[in-house]
């Protein structure tokens, strides 16, 4: 028997965007609900929410957070499991799991020992008809990022930038090239986190203010084309320059939950408290192009996709250079993409394009896709049924699943001595030697089809 | 605009004896404020996650509180079930991120396959730049004590009256 409903679960480290399929009828603007992946505890309500919860948040300072993940691993099952229940009740999606299937989405590189409690919670816990577990990125060939035309290209970069860290994925053929997926450990909780340090030692002190410093990022911050200009600016003329910003904290006392930008000419009463953003709204996205600036050794992410893309074979990489699609919440910043284009544009070797691809709304880019993936025709072949997990066990969604195992467990061992030092090389010069690259993806495993 | 002068005569002089920290203690420094930005709270928890009856989880006699069980869902139709096994030790046992790295093995797997261990971007090209610590403008100079960078001596003035006290050792 086909279950009815195929449930969406795109389960972010911040946010969960959860829905139900419908099979196409041409009506696609089915909207997410947004839920957040969180157990969080509110002084001033003496209350503790549970994901979706939140929104009957009265007084969002000094909350205190739970959150199932860890650097982008899901570790905390204890409060994981407190947030889907709510998102299966009747207060979100209203369904029933054992009568319906699954598509849930897990970070790239998931741990084995990981995916199999997946497994477990999936069968044993919510007892699902039949479930699908994948990276985001790998239905983003079905969706509609690279323009609306019917098939996405054959070969595309993903850049994934989302709470925990940022992905670049190359695909071909739908198929994540795992030897060239490279990641860069900046993201949006660790921005939140440098801002909050910022405007803590230079003005009030936020340290215990996550969810107003990150709506203050959310509202203020950029990426700057013109960094040293940009600073220039802030420090000829401060307060008085185009780039600062005032940000007006919320204020509890008086129910006005939000923040808010101050606009040009607003009168503040007395009590207003403001925060000067001014450096502050670009020095921090920043970090996703020089991480470097706080003492991360890795290079910034024009650089990395470089990087990725010298990995794959030499034949195909103006292909990518000339899809590269971006998704997820930290690709949202004004600016990112025109500072993304400039920077890549000077790595971009001459012979080739390059394009980059944004959606309207990065942030449920990945759920669209995936409503579009349970719509193909390959869905039905790619889940794993209840009997099937009763029968072998995970060994059933090991076999089914295109994970980054399955990519190199054919791969021959011998040899390791020789590619590694290779690698090594390749990571010192990542992208200015094509014959050295090209020599290690003939060796490399997961080309073969 | 004027520095304070008078103040900072004095370290300088102490300072002549080449003082910087070895480079290990720095990436040691820096190695912990990467930490500090993966965290989710900023003051750790003297929480109660349950504000009515339960008590509170201390020292020895902890008990194993599970959440997720005190939940009380609006829904009146959803029925209490016992959880498999497998799901009851996930809910107990949480074990943070290194561990489980360490336990799945994927150190020992060939070097060849790909995994988060390997897929770390690759170290940046340029050489760092020197950012202000205190405002973040260009900071031409480091501190000789910490050295952290900083742009100007009235950045400098703050900068040691502020953080240089916070040295590691």
């Amino acid at each position: 028997m086909q279950p009815h409903t195929t449930v969406i679960l795109d389960n972010g480290a911040s946010s969960i965007k959860a829905g139900i399929a419908r099979p196409p009828d041409g009506n696609d603007n089915d909207q997410p609900k947004l839920v957040p992946n969180a157990i969080v505890r509110s002084k001033g309500d003496k209350t503790t929410y549970f994901g979706h919860g939140l929104g009957r948040c009265r007084d969002y300072s000094a909350l205190h957070y739970r959150l199932p993940f860890e650097k982008g691993y899901l570790v905390d099952w204890d409060a994981q499991k407190a947030v889907w229940d709510g998102v299966f009740s009747s207060e979100v999606l209203n369904v029933d799991t054992a009568e319906s299937s699954l598509l849930i989405t897990e970070p790239y590189f998931n741990l084995p020992n990981i995916q199999d409690v997946y497994d477990q919670f999936v069968f044993e816990e919510y007892e699902f008809h039949s479930y699908h577990r994948c990276t985001p990125a790998a239905m983003i060939p079905f969706g509609r990022l690279f323009g609306a035309a019917a098939a996405s290209p054959e070969c595309l970069v993903v850049i994934d930038s989302g709470f925990s860290f940022t992905h670049v994925i190359p695909i071909i053929n739908n198929q994540i090239q795992w030897y060239a997926v490279k990641r860069l450990d900046v993201g949006g909780k660790l921005l939140t986190n440098k801002l909050k340090e910022l405007v803590s030692y230079r003005q009030w002190n936020m340290m215990d203010e996550t969810y107003i410093m990150n709506h203050a990022k959310e509202t203020c911050c950029y990426v700057s084309t013109r960094f040293f200009e940009d600073l220039e600016t802030c420090r000829s003329n401060p307060k008085k320059n185009n780039i600062l910003r005032e940000y007006v904290l919320p204020n509890f006392s008086i129910n006005r939950h939000h923040g808010r930008v101050r606009l040009p000419n607003e009168e503040l009463s007395a009590t207003d408290q403001v925060l000067f953003m001014e450096n502050e709204r670009f020095t921090i996205p920043e970090l996703l192009f020089r991480p470097d600036d706080i003492g991360l050794e890795q290079s910034g992410l024009a650089a990395t996709v470089a990087a990725s893309i010298s990995l794959l074979p030499h034949d195909l990489r103006g292909m990518f250079w000339a899809n590269i699609g971006l998704i997820g919440g930290s690709t949202n910043f004004p600016g990112f993409y025109e500072r993304l284009s400039s920077e890549l544009l000077t790595l971009t070797p001459v012979e080739y394009d390059l394009q980059i691809y944004r959606s309207e709304d990065a942030v449920i880019e990945a759920y669209r896709s995936a409503i579009a993936f349970v719509n193909d025709p390959v869905f039905p072949a790619s889940v794993v049924t209840r009997e099937e997990y009763f029968e072998v066990g995970s060994n059933a969604s090991r076999r089914k699943f295109a994970g980054w195992q399955s990519s190199s467990a054919s791969a021959s061992a011998p040899g390791d001595e020789s590619t590694q030092e290779s690698m090594i090389e390749d990571r010192s010069q990542p992208s200015r030697k094509p014959s050295r690259a090209r020599a290690r993806t003939t060796t490399a495993p997961g080309r073969r089809r | 605009m004027a520095p304070k002068r008078a103040r900072e005569q004095a370290p300088r002089h102490v300072n002549a004896t080449k003082q910087t920290l070895p480079p290990d203690v720095i990436t040691k420094r820096t190695k912990r404020h990467l930490e500090e930005l993966e965290r989710s709270n900023y003051t750790e928890p003297s929480i109660t996650l349950d504000n009515d009856d339960e008590g509170v989880i201390s020292g020895k006699n902890r008990v194993r509180q599970i959440v997720s069980d005190k939940r009380h869902l609006n829904d009146p139709s959803v029925k209490k079930k016992k959880s498999s096994m497998k799901v009851r030790t996930a809910l107990l046992y949480r074990k943070n991120l290194a561990t489980l790295i360490e336990e799945s093995r994927i150190a020992n797997l060939p070097s060849h396959v790909p995994t988060y261990l390997t897929a770390a971007a690759p170290p940046p090209q340029l050489p760092p730049r020197l950012l202000c610590s205190v405002c973040g403008y260009k900071g031409a100079y480091k501190c000789k004590k910490c050295a952290m960078p900083y742009c100007d001596m009235n950045c400098e003035s703050i900068h040691n009256e502020t953080r240089c006290e916070r040295r590691v050792i």
